[in-house]
C-alpha cells in the first residue's frame, strides 16, 4: 500500500465524510418528512432537524392506529391516502415475478455455461440486446395484446412481465456464478455416468446457491421498483407502490407527509435486501460481467 | 427418486442438446420481444381514427409526420443531451468519488455501504423527493440556492424551462452516480500494486499515474459500466414523468416519455409506437456499436 500523509489522510476522510453526507441528506430529509406534521413540511425556511414527530402520516397510509389520530380518523380501507394494498400488491408481483424469472434462468443459465452449441455468442448477445429495449416500445403495443388477451390489470399480466424485464439480468448473472463452478466437477460426473439432468440438480445448483439467492434479490428489487410496465398495464386493479405516488398530488396541494411515509416503507425493504447481496452488487449491476 | 414415472421428459432433458434448456427462455422472450416487435412495426402503419373507433391503415403517414415533427427532434434533443451530459457527469463524479473511497481507513466501508442505498429506490419516489426539494416555496434546495443568490425567487426550477431539465438531472445524478462509485471501485480495488510502486520510484505525478496507470487498467470496467448506465440514461423517463411531464413546453420531454403520451394522453396509437420503435432502434445501433467499438464481452 501507498503511505500517505497525515494531512492528506484526514483531508481524504473529511471529504469522504462530506460527499456521503450530501448523497445521504435527501434520503434523511424524506425520512423525516414522514414523520412531520403538515405545519413543519410546508414551513419557510424549511424544518431540517427539530420537529415534533408523530406517526399520522403512516396511521393515514396504514389504516392503523398508534394513537396519534382518534380512533374514529382512521380510516382502514376508506381514507384517500390508505396504501396498505399497494404494498401488498407490489409483494406479490415480486415475489412471482422473481420466482418466474429464476426458474427459467437457471435452466437457460446452465446451457449457456456448460453446454458448447453454435451460435451460443449470438445468443448471449440477442438475450443481452433484450436488456437494452426501452420499456416504452414493449409496454405500448403489450397495452394492446394485454387487452385483446384479458391480461389488463392481473396480477399474471404483471407477474409476467416483471419477470420478462429481469430475464436478461438473471439468465447473464446466473450464468457468470454457473462460469465460476470449475468444470472438472461436472465432467467427472459425466465420465462417472451421471446425467445432464442429475448435475445440474446435485452438482450446480447447490454450489451455486448463494449466486441464485442473490440474483434473486435484484429480480425482486427491479420489480420494486418498476414504474412503466405497471403504470400502463394497470388501471383500476393491482397498482404496485411507485405508480401510487401521483396519487397523493390533490387539487388542494400535495400530501407530502403521507407520501414520504409510503416512500419509507417501499424504501425499508429494499435496503434490508442491498445490504445481503453487498458482496455481489457489483456483478448484479453489471449483469455478471465484473467480479468483486 | 421423484422423477420416477417422468421418464419421456427425463431422458430428453438428460440428453446433450441445450434445447430443451434454453426452450422457456426462448418461448418467454418470443412471446414478450418479438411479438410485441412486430405488432409495434404494424401499430406504426395504422392510426386509431376516433369517430370510427378502430385502427384504421394509413401508409406510411406516421413515418412521413415524424420527419416533420418539431416536437420529435425537440425530444430527440432532450433525450441526447440527458444521455451525454449526465454520462459524462456520472462518469467524472463516479470516478472521483471513488478514488476517494479507494482506501481501508476505518469508517470508509460504511461509507461504501451508505452510498449504495440510493440504488434501490424506485425513481418515482426519488422523483417525488426531489419534487419536495426543489418546491418553489418550501424547498430545502430552493432555500439553499436562493441563498446563495443563485436563483430568484420568480424562476422555481422546474417550471422555468432553462432550468427545469437540470432540476430533472439533479435526481438521476444523485441517484446514479453511486452505481458509478461501486462499480470504478471495485475495479480499482482489484488493480496490480507493482506498477504503482513502480510510478512511485520514477517520481510520477498523481495526475499522471492516474492517466498513464489506473485509467488503462480500467478501461474494461470503465466500458461496461458506460454500457449499462448509458442504456438507461437513453431510457429514461420515469423522473420526467412524475416531475414535470415533459414540461415546460418541451423542455424535459425525452423519446420515450414523448412515445408514452403520444399513445395514452393523446390517443395517437400508431404516431405513439412510430415514436417508440425509433428509440428502440436508436438504442440498439448506439449501444451495439459502443459493444463492438470497446469489444465489450460477456
Amino acid at each position: 500500500m501507498i503511505v500517505e500523509s497525515k494531512n492528506r489522510r484526514y483531508a481524504r476522510m473529511a471529504a469522504a465524510w462530506f460527499i456521503t453526507a450530501l448523497f445521504v441528506f435527501p434520503l434523511y430529509y424524506w425520512g423525516t418528512t414522514a414523520f412531520k406534521q403538515a405545519k413543519e413540511i410546508f414551513s419557510v425556511p424549511p424544518t431540517v432537524w427539530s420537529f415534533t414527530p408523530t406517526l399520522r402520516n403512516f396511521e393515514e397510509v396504514f389504516g392503523i392506529s398508534f394513537g396519534f389520530l382518534r380512533q374514529q380518523e382512521v380510516l382502514p380501507g376508506g381514507g384517500n391516502f390508505y396504501m396498505a394494498p399497494r404494498l401488498w400488491d407490489s409483494i406479490v408481483v415480486g415475489l412471482f415475478s422473481t420466482a418466474l424469472a429464476i426458474a427459467i434462468s437457471t435452466f437457460a443459465a446452465y446451457a449457456l455455461s456448460r453446454m458448447d452449441f453454435r451460435g451460443r455468442h449470438h445468443f448471449v448477445a440477442w438475450v443481452l440486446s433484450t436488456r437494452m429495449m426501452p420499456p416504452v416500445a414493449v409496454a405500448i403495443p403489450m397495452f394492446f395484446i394485454y387487452k385483446d388477451i384479458g391480461l389488463m390489470d392481473s396480477y399474471t399480466g404483471i407477474i409476467l412481465i416483471h419477470a420478462l424485464m429481469n430475464l436478461p439480468l438473471a439468465v447473464l448473472l446466473l450464468k457468470s456464478f454457473f462460469d465460476d463452478i470449475p468444470r472438472e466437477i461436472d465432467e467427472s460426473a459425466i465420465v462417472d455416468g451421471a446425467s445432464r439432468w442429475k448435475i445440474f440438480r446435485r452438482i450446480i445448483l447447490p454450489m451455486a446457491k448463494g449466486g441464485i439467492a442473490a440474483t434473486a434479490v435484484l429480480c425482486f428489487i427491479f420489480s420494486w421498483t418498476e414504474f412503466i410496465f405497471v403504470l400502463t398495464l394497470t388501471q383500476t386493479g393491482l397498482k404496485t407502490v411507485p405508480v401510487v405516488s401521483s396519487s397523493f398530488v390533490t387539487s388542494t396541494g400535495t400530501a407530502w407527509g403521507n407520501m414520504a411515509a409510503l416512500g419509507v416503507a417501499a424504501m425499508a425493504p429494499a435496503f434490508l435486501f442491498i445490504l445481503l447481496v453487498q458482496k455481489q452488487l457489483v456483478r448484479g449491476l453489471t449483469l455478471g460481467s465484473l467480479k468483486q | 427418486m421423484a422423477f420416477v414415472g417422468t421418464r419421456g421428459l427425463r431422458g430428453y432433458i438428460t440428453g446433450d442438446s441445450p434445447v430443451p434448456w434454453l426452450a422457456p427462455l426462448v418461448a418467454m422472450l418470443m412471446v414478450f420481444t418479438i411479438y410485441p416487435l412486430f405488432y409495434n412495426i404494424w401499430l406504426s402503419f395504422h392510426e386509431y381514427a376516433p369517430f370510427k373507433r378502430q385502427l384504421v391503415y394509413v401508409g406510411t403517414e406516421n413515418w412521413n409526420n415524424l420527419f416533420a415533427d418539431p416536437r420529435f427532434w425537440e425530444a430527440l434533443s432532450v433525450t441526447f443531451t440527458y444521455f451525454f451530459v449526465l454520462l459524462a457527469i456520472q462518469i467524472v463524479l463516479g470516478m472521483f468519488i471513488a478514488l476517494l473511497l479507494d482506501s481501508d481507513e476505518p469508517g470508509f466501508g460504511l461509507l461504501r455501504g451508505l452510498l449504495t442505498l440510493t440504488l434501490v429506490i424506485p425513481p418515482a419516489i426519488t422523483g417525488m423527493m426531489f419534487l419536495l426539494l426543489e418546491d418553489p416555496e418550501f424547498g430545502v434546495l430552493t432555500y439553499i440556492l436562493e441563498g446563495m443568490g443563485i436563483l430568484s425567487g420568480q424562476n422555481p426550477i422546474l417550471a422555468t424551462s432553462s432550468t427545469a431539465l437540470a432540476g430533472v438531472m439533479l435526481a438521476d445524478i444523485w441517484q446514479w452516480t453511486p452505481f458509478m462509485v461501486l462499480i470504478f471501485l471495485a475495479g480499482l480495488r482489484s488493480l496490480p500494486q507493482e506498477p504503482y510502486e513502480a510510478a512511485m520510484l520514477d517520481g510520477a505525478s498523481a495526475f499522471q499515474t492516474f492517466r498513464r496507470i489506473t485509467l488503462p487498467m480500467m478501461s474494461k470496467v470503465i466500458a461496461v459500466a458506460v454500457l449499462i448506465r448509458g442504456i438507461d440514461l437513453f431510457r429514461a423517463f420515469d423522473y420526467m414523468f412524475v416531475m414535470t411531464s415533459g414540461g415546460p413546453g418541451t423542455s424535459t420531454y425525452t423519446l420515450s416519455l414523448y412515445a408514452w403520451q403520444q399513445t395514452f394522453s393523446f390517443i395517437k396509437w400508431g404516431y405513439g409506437a412510430t415514436l417508440s420503435l425509433v428509440s428502440l432502434v436508436l438504442i440498439l445501433v448506439i449501444a451495439n456499436l459502443f459493444i463492438w467499438i470497446a469489444k465489450v464481452r460477456w
